[in-house]
């Protein structure tokens, strides 16, 4: 039932036919893979991981051969202020869609200083390509549709790696419908969204880097970082659930003694460590 | 003794009171907030000399204000959940071992020079567990600042960093994640050939 809806959503969105038999293939291989590794407990959070996974390398291999070369030309015939400039043009015609999402969530005086900075940079900043206003103190919020129906108390569904468009949830992709509704680019036609869609891998090449050296699993870890920031922004920063493992911590008291007193010779390696590292590693 | 010399004791004997008067404070309990701030103030100083440094001497420079700071061996624990238990006495001393050089490696990989970066203070609360949360926030010059929030649990008699969450993204949730998946789908040594394989990236990167 779960998946006929997510199918049924994501043609919704009018992606392509391909693309839905893409889904729909991946969900079959996907079912294939479960069975045969039954004993994984299933996180509540993705209970399609393996159909995600799947569709993570999918788009991480599109990024390798396609997307990641061709940011690579833009980023060398293009000079940084051009990319700012775009980033900033196309960031400023968002605005009108948080100015909404701003009203939809009652956050009254945030549209209003949202509109103030919508209509400072498409005048003063030249049509929003001179982000002015927030060197004039107002600074870009970010708001959308899959926040506002946080805050009107949907929860967040489970966790999607769509095709191309990346990760999301359920609850992700009404908003994503509405955004690009809600946003005057997708009426610019396709050169200039493409303009859009280059720049925004070129801006994203630094967390991609990152991601690529801080996780030992890239998959869990942009998993993670995504819907940790997405409940972080649908709360304005005041999640702070996470914040303690008090849990964990009283489960583990009972062994911390003998930890302890290994921790003391571990310390000691370490030191070790260092002068093998100071002798080995190459001078910078 | 002329005058001279008795300047001489004179300045001598204070720098010798100085140093003891610091010793002290030093053994006085220090707060959440002084122990984050020691941190930072430790990390910014490698920072200034980061690439003077090299990798080598930043890992060297940092191992013992991170451990200081920092309850490693707990946060090893915590980031691998349920899974610990399944782990033999050898292997959870091998992981903490590793988690503990991963730790110091990231730091030294990450923080490598300087460009004007500063931490400020922003508020501490207690949490309903007994912990403390220091909000602070880096800045960044030309670039918006990014919220650091430590929380830190009492060890002994001294406050210890067990999670940083930066932009609402928290460190120990993320590895936590990472770590129990990697157990359960791939086991015990991939995890550690994992590990092993950042530090090894870290220190050529």
């Amino acid at each position: 039932m779960a998946r006929k809806n997510i199918i049924n959503l994501v043609s919704a969105i009018n992606i392509p036919l391909k693309v839905s038999a893409a889904i729909l293939l991946a969900f079959v291989l996907g079912g294939c893979a479960t069975t045969g590794s039954a004993e994984h407990t299933v996180n509540k959070d993705d209970p399609y991981e393996n159909v995600n996974r799947a569709m993570y390398s999918f788009n991480d291999k599109l990024d390798d051969y396609i997307a990641a070369p061709i940011s690579k030309i833009y980023n060398k015939v293009t000079p940084q202020f051009a990319r700012t400039g775009v980033f900033n043009f196309f960031s400023n015609l968002k605005n009108i869609n948080v100015i909404v999402n701003d009203a939809l969530q009652a956050k009254f005086s945030q549209s209003a200083s949202d509109t103030g900075r919508f209509l400072i940079n498409t005048t003063l900043g030249l049509a929003g390509f001179v982000d002015v206003a927030t060197d004039a103190g107002l600074e870009l919020n970010i708001e959308d549709f899959d926040q506002t129906l946080a805050v009107w108390g949907v929860p967040n569904g489970s966790y999607l790696v769509l095709p191309i468009l990346g990760p999301t949830t359920l609850r992700g992709i009404p908003g994503t419908v509405f955004d690009v509704a809600a946003n005057p680019s997708t009426y610019l036609g396709m050169p200039i969204q493409l303009v859009s869609l280059l720049n925004t891998r070129a801006t994203a090449e630094g967390s991609l880097k990152f991601i690529d050296e801080a996780a030992l699993d890239p998959y869990v870890f942009t998993r993670e970082s995504f819907l940790q920031w997405r409940k972080n922004l649908a709360t304005d920063g005041k999640s702070e659930a996470s914040l303690d493992f008090g849990d964990d911590i009283d489960e583990l008291n009972s062994g911390d003694k003998k930890i302890a007193t290994k921790s003391e010779s571990i310390r000691k390696d370490v030191s070790k460590d260092n002068h093998k590292l100071e002798l080995s590693a190459p001078l910078q | 003794m002329n005058l001279k010399s008795l300047k001489l004791v004179l300045v001598f004997m204070i720098s010798i009171l100085a140093t003891s008067a610091v010793y002290a404070q030093d053994d006085e309990v220090a707060t959440a907030k002084q122990v984050v701030e020691k941190f930072q103030s430790e990390l910014i100083a490698v920072m200034k000399d980061g690439k003077k440094l090299g990798y080598a001497g930043r890992y060297q420079k940092l191992s013992d204000p991170i451990s200081n700071s920092h309850d490693l061996t707990k946060i090893a624990r915590i980031v691998v959940g349920k899974e610990w238990e399944k782990l033999s006495e050898d292997q959870q001393q091998k992981l903490t071992d590793i988690f503990i050089r991963l730790s110091i490696a990231s730091y030294a990989h990450n923080f490598k020079d300087y460009s004007g970066e500063s931490f400020g203070f922003d508020s501490e609360e207690e949490t309903t567990r007994g912990g403390v949360v220091v909000h602070t926030h880096l800045v960044i010059p030309n670039d918006k600042p990014v919220k650091f929030d430590y929380m830190l649990k009492e060890k002994g008699s001294s406050w210890r960093i067990i999670n940083i969450i930066a932009n609402g993204v928290s460190d120990l949730a993320l590895k936590r994640s990472e770590y129990t998946t990697i157990l359960q789908r791939e086991g015990f040594d991939v995890l550690m050939s994992k590990i092993n394989e950042k530090i090894d990236s870290y220190s050529k990167l």
